[in-house]
């Protein structure tokens, strides 16, 4: 856990003012678990005052408060609707309340499997262990100036993302290679199990070290925060650049190493922000330049960028909250079905899995490096 | 069976909660009025839910408390006993009806101003409605029930003056309606004539039923608009040129304040304090226009009004608002786009709370001078807010308070409020979005008559004093 808390320095500025609910002049909503569950305590205001309630012990800890807590998506859309002195500190705020909360009464179930099954097989999923078997069967290198790191969810769910990642990194004669990653730690960070964290990414350090490579690739959006934010936060950093797959697509375009193909029958593709890589990290534009250089017709959605709707699978939400996490995808796919286009298209495996799970054949849902491989 | 699986009947069990962390977030809100638990929360979304909650609370007598949006002030959605019930109206949330002919809008309890905007302007763009200095995502059906005031305010009064009608299941379980909607749907044009029932329902705070529909009046959206920025010095100086220019009948809106306020907006840390020479008031002058010689034209008389009264204050200044937007940025801009847009600057700890009266325009100077030495006298930084009513028929006198909520902080705040409150009450002023306190030394002053004549007509609609009992201190 970092050593400054948040909540300590930012607490008791918050006097639920409601801004947090809604995108700010949009009037859009803005909080998938506030829409859903509807009660003040599922609203980020109703968190921070939980907190709060904790902090000043005018509140026990009870079994009562770990749907309110647990159940946020830590998008982070109420950060960018705040305009009180905290709105930067909101998503640190729930992350530490949570931390807590895992401490006084434990991890939910669907949350504690992550952490027993990164301990026993290094990956949330449970899944056979085989990141290094990759470099025998793509015939990669040892040591390499660049190391894709694929993340958990593109190595054992939507493998179609690795795979095309793969392929456009040899399309472009990239040299990289692929280490014996361990998962990120991101679903542990997420959920309030912190401890841990630090393990995993000392890992993961000494195997990109080990590689002598000076940047790390990663398709994850997830990954991507984690590597660099996080990883940041717990005095782990680690000496090379991180750099998401759709900012490296980006730059093989313009240096002329990708070559894309013409099409004379352009798909309609509209753009989901996935929060890790927008709302978190900042990045906006990569994604929508790689689609502007393809042959495709983008349309925006309505709500995008800082005020995206989130797919409802971030935060531990889709293992423990299932239901409520398609509900919220289902959202995102209405917006992006009212654009009239036939693609989604994400930059995030985790994304891509909820959105997939909620589509009813209305639209097809892929990844942005599965279009770049199919349109290079 | 239980209560709450009772009520888990009506409405279904997700729209339920005793949870320990629901029963502490509704137990107060940003004001310093004391919290109390409620026994549970229930969520209804139709009429028919409403009534069905209402004949259970008949039944089993649980105290049924109101509420909406969550921006709750003057304590007024803190149950007043125990055992009391939160009924949280936000999934009625549609807007049913716009009738553009006669100006109009339907609206359920959870339409929030942002809501209404967004909704005008995409599907009625020659009509507006009106924007209060409070977060978007406030309710206005409880607005308008509870007196608010809002940026034409100084044009057609406060927001319950807005009222052409409502619907409310009665404490007893009856549903009514008032206004001329009792003719029948889409025909929600006017109050009167006829007893004015509506008065059963604005100001009583939830105590005399649940409303599920209000009819508001909309306004036509002239083409042209402009803004002013007005600084001046003095109380009694200030209150006289703002009654001139509101008798004027120049101006849409009139929206003074505290300097201090100005300078929270060009982000001045806390605690903002005053210093000598500097204005003592900024006011925002909004006026519209059919055309732009018109616009000009009402400039050019405001300017005259100003000048008129530089002849006794050299120092007062008028400034157009495309000079205010390259002094201050286009945050400027942003403010008069949206009034909400400036509600951020109260946002500075995690309390907030104020006096607020009507008063008698002849007090308004006298009022803000008393009520500037006794607001300095506790330490709090200078947040006074005034705006003339209906013209000038009546004045609003206000100080806000943003507080960090400790022991010490709220003890001195509450002590600054009574003060604050006794000032205004000796000048005939009367409290609005009454909390409790407040509403206890207004009926140590009052003539009793009139809250004999409350209480009896509590007694009629609800026998069994099942909403929101307490409130008023009835």
């Amino acid at each position: 856990m970092t050593e400054i808390s948040p909540m300590e320095e930012w607490l008791y500025s918050c006097i639920r003012c409601g801004n947090c609910k809604y995108v700010f002049k949009g009037y859009a909503p803005s909080c998938p678990s506030g829409e859903y569950f509807n009660f003040e305590s599922y609203f980020a205001s109703g968190r921070l005052w939980i907190a709060h309630g904790i902090q000043k012990g005018e509140l026990d800890w009870d079994p009562s408060l770990i749907d309110p807590i647990f159940s946020c998506t830590t998008c982070g859309n109420c950060e960018v609707q705040c305009l009180a002195p905290h709105r930067e500190h909101i998503v640190e705020m729930i992350e530490e309340l949570r931390h807590l909360a895992v401490k006084k009464i434990g991890a939910l179930p669907a949350h504690q499997k992550f952490a027993e099954r990164i301990e026993s097989n290094h990956n949330p999923y449970g899944a056979e262990h085989h990141a290094r078997t990759l470099v025998q069967e793509h015939s990669l290198p040892n040591m390499a100036s660049i190391v894709y790191f694929i993340g958990c969810t593109s190595n054992y769910r939507e493998n179609e993302i690795r795979d095309s990642t793969i392929s456009i990194l040899q399309k472009a004669g990239v040299d990289f290679t692929i280490v014996d990653e361990h998962c990120c730690g991101s679903p542990l960070l997420r959920t309030g199990q912190v401890d841990e964290v630090t393990e995993l990414a000392e890992h993961n350090r000494t195997e990109i070290q080990h590689t002598g490579a000076k940047i790390v690739i990663t398709s994850c959006s997830g990954c991507y925060r984690t590597l660099i934010k996080d990883y940041n936060r717990l005095g782990l950093e680690l000496d090379v650049e991180v750099v998401h797959i759709s900012q490296f697509i980006r730059e093989l375009i313009n240096e002329g190493k990708l070559i894309l193909k013409k099409s004379f029958e352009p798909l309609q593709v509209t753009y989901h922000d996935p929060c890790h890589l927008a709302r978190h990290m900042g990045e906006y534009e990569a994604p929508r330049d790689v689609l502007n250089f393809l042959p495709v017709d983008f349309v925006e959605m309505d709500e995008i960028r800082e005020s995206a709707w989130c797919c409802g699978a971030g935060g531990g939400c889709k293992a423990a909250y299932p239901e409520w996490s398609l509900e919220t995808a289902k959202t995102r796919i209405e917006h992006a079905v009212e654009t009239e286009a036939s693609t989604l298209v994400s930059t995030c495996p985790f994304c891509k899995r909820g959105l997939a799970d909620a589509n009813n054949d209305s639209m097809e849902i892929i990844d942005l490096c599965e279009l770049v491989d199919r349109l290079s | 069976m239980d209560i709450k699986q009772r009520f888990e009947n009506i409405v279904g069990t997700k729209y339920v909660s005793d949870g320990l962390g629901e029963r502490y977030i509704y137990s107060f809100d940003m004001t310093e009025n004391p919290p109390r638990k409620p026994l549970l929360i229930v969520m209804p979304s139709t009429v028919e839910e409403d009534k069905k909650i209402i004949e259970l609370a008949n039944e089993t007598l649980p105290p049924l408390v109101p509420f909406v949006t969550g921006q709750n002030v003057g304590g007024l959605t803190i149950p007043q006993v125990e055992g009391a019930v939160i009924v949280d109206l936000k999934r009625m949330d549609k807007i049913l009806e716009v009738d553009e002919e006669a100006m109009y809008m339907v609206i359920e309890p959870g339409v929030t101003f942002g809501h209404v905007k967004r909704h005008l302007d995409k599907h009625h763009p020659t009509l507006r409605y009106t924007y209060p200095l409070a977060p978007p995502y406030t309710s206005v059906l409880a607005n308008a029930l509870v007196q608010g005031l809002c940026d034409l305010s100084t044009t057609h009064g406060s927001m319950t003056d807005f009222i052409n009608g409502l619907e409310a299941v009665l404490p007893t379980g009856e549903v009514v309606r008032v206004g001329t909607s009792i003719m029948g749907d889409g025909n929600w044009f006017a109050r009167y004539p006829l007893p004015d029932l509506v008065g059963l329902f604005s100001g009583w705070q939830g105590m005399t039923g649940i409303v599920t529909k209000i009819a508001l009046k909309l306004w036509p959206k002239k083409k042209f608009e402009g803004f002013a920025a007005l600084f001046t010095f003095g109380e009694h100086a200030t209150t006289h040129l703002i009654k001139k220019i509101a008798r004027s009948g120049i101006s849409e809106d009139l929206d003074s304040q505290s300097l201090s306020i100005i300078k929270m907006l060009l982000k001045v840390p806390y605690p903002v304090k005053h210093f000598d020479g500097e204005p003592d008031y900024g006011t925002v002058i909004g006026y519209t226009a059919n055309s732009e010689i018109e616009l000009n034209e009402k400039f050019r008389q405001l300017q005259e009004l100003v000048d008129t009264a530089k002849e006794d204050d050299p120092r007062i200044v008028l400034i157009p608002w495309p000079t205010v937007v390259k002094l201050m940025g286009d945050q400027a801009n942003e403010w008069i786009d949206f009034p909400s847009d400036a509600f951020k600057v109260l946002a500075e700890h995690d309390g907030l709370t104020w006096v607020g009266t009507y008063i008698h325009p002849k007090h308004w100077g006298t009022a803000l001078d008393g009520g500037r030495k006794i607001v300095e006298k506790y330490g709090f930084e200078l947040m006074a807010f005034m705006k003339p009513l209906n013209i000038l028929h009546i004045a609003e006198f206000k100080f806000i308070f943003r507080f960090p909520k400790d022991e010490e902080t709220i003890d001195r705040v509450r002590k600054c409020c009574e003060e604050l409150l006794d000032f205004a009450l000796s000048l005939g002023a009367l409290p609005y979005k009454t909390p409790i306190w407040s509403a206890k030394k207004v009926q140590k002053l009052a003539d009793p008559a009139f809250f004999e004549l409350a209480r009896k007509i509590k007694k009629l609609l609800d026998p069994n004093n099942i909403m929101n009992p307490g409130r008023l201190d009835l």
